[in-house]
């Protein structure tokens, strides 16, 4: 067995923080994904021989954690949340007025989408990744992460009550125009 | 062009200039709250258990050569 390098050590201690907002957002629980963190780290670096040098290291250790995180959910015998089995989820929300959206408000929206939709708009909207970068971390096609992402967005906006895309809040008109989903 | 300006557009919109990249862009409240969201979690401190983990595993490495 090949020692493990000075630098991997050293890029997995930079890719901590990235991998703990990408925990948190899948769990919802700060708990559960240091858990699920600490679970990657011993992964990554029981398998650092077969991550190749010169490739995204970010990208393969979100594939470890999303791995580890839905071989957890399976054990623990909960069944993965299917974005078209789940009930439109209603929460009171105010609308949001001149672009001032709560960040509080924020989280309890992104909590009530199902899993497959939440990491597939963190990865694209928040972590960076490209559509084929998200594709090969979830293990899917890029149509599907689109159609995720864009469902997501849509979700996102029906429980925040944002009808359209307009820095300065929607008119009647450009809620009209903007409001349907990117495809 | 500032350089804040290229990190959004590096960290938002970067390679993908169709369609979801844009709707997730900085002019969109989703957008910008997803990021705001985000940056949050990733500023978090770090706990110590997570260098101390690594030391440990690079100590427990070359088990057979210990003296």
């Amino acid at each position: 067995m090949v020692a493990v390098s000075q630098g991997f050590k050293t890029d997995l201690l930079g890719a901590i923080p990235s991998l703990r907002a990408f925990a948190v957002s899948l769990t919802q629980n700060s708990d559960k994904a240091d858990d699920l963190v600490q679970e990657t780290l011993v992964k990554a670096w029981d398998k650092h021989e077969s991550f190749q040098p010169g490739t995204n290291l970010k990208a393969w250790l979100f594939t470890i954690l999303r791995n580890e995180f839905y071989s957890q959910m399976r054990k623990r015998g909960r069944e993965v949340q299917d974005s078209d089995g789940i009930m439109t989820a209603r929460l009171a929300v105010h609308p949001a007025q001149h672009g001032q959206l709560d960040l509080k408000d924020f989280r309890g929206a992104l909590e009530q989408l199902p899993e497959d939709q939440r990491e597939a708009i963190i990865l694209i909207g928040a972590s960076g990744f490209s559509y084929e970068e998200a594709a090969e971390i979830c293990g899917c096609a890029v149509g599907t992460i689109k159609s995720r992402v864009s469902r997501a967005r849509t979700r996102l906006q029906d429980i925040l009550k944002i009808s359209g895309e307009d820095e300065y809040g929607p008119d009647a008109i450009s809620a009209q125009v903007t409001g349907s989903p990117a495809t | 062009m500032t350089d804040m300006t290229k990190d959004i557009l590096a960290g938002v919109a970067g390679r993908r200039r169709d369609g979801a990249g844009d709707a997730l862009g900085s002019n969109s409240e989703i957008g910008r709250k997803l990021k705001q969201y985000y940056d949050e979690l990733v500023s978090d401190d770090v706990p110590d258990r997570f260098a101390q983990l690594l030391s440990q595993l690079e100590q427990a490495e070359p088990a057979q050569k210990k003296d």
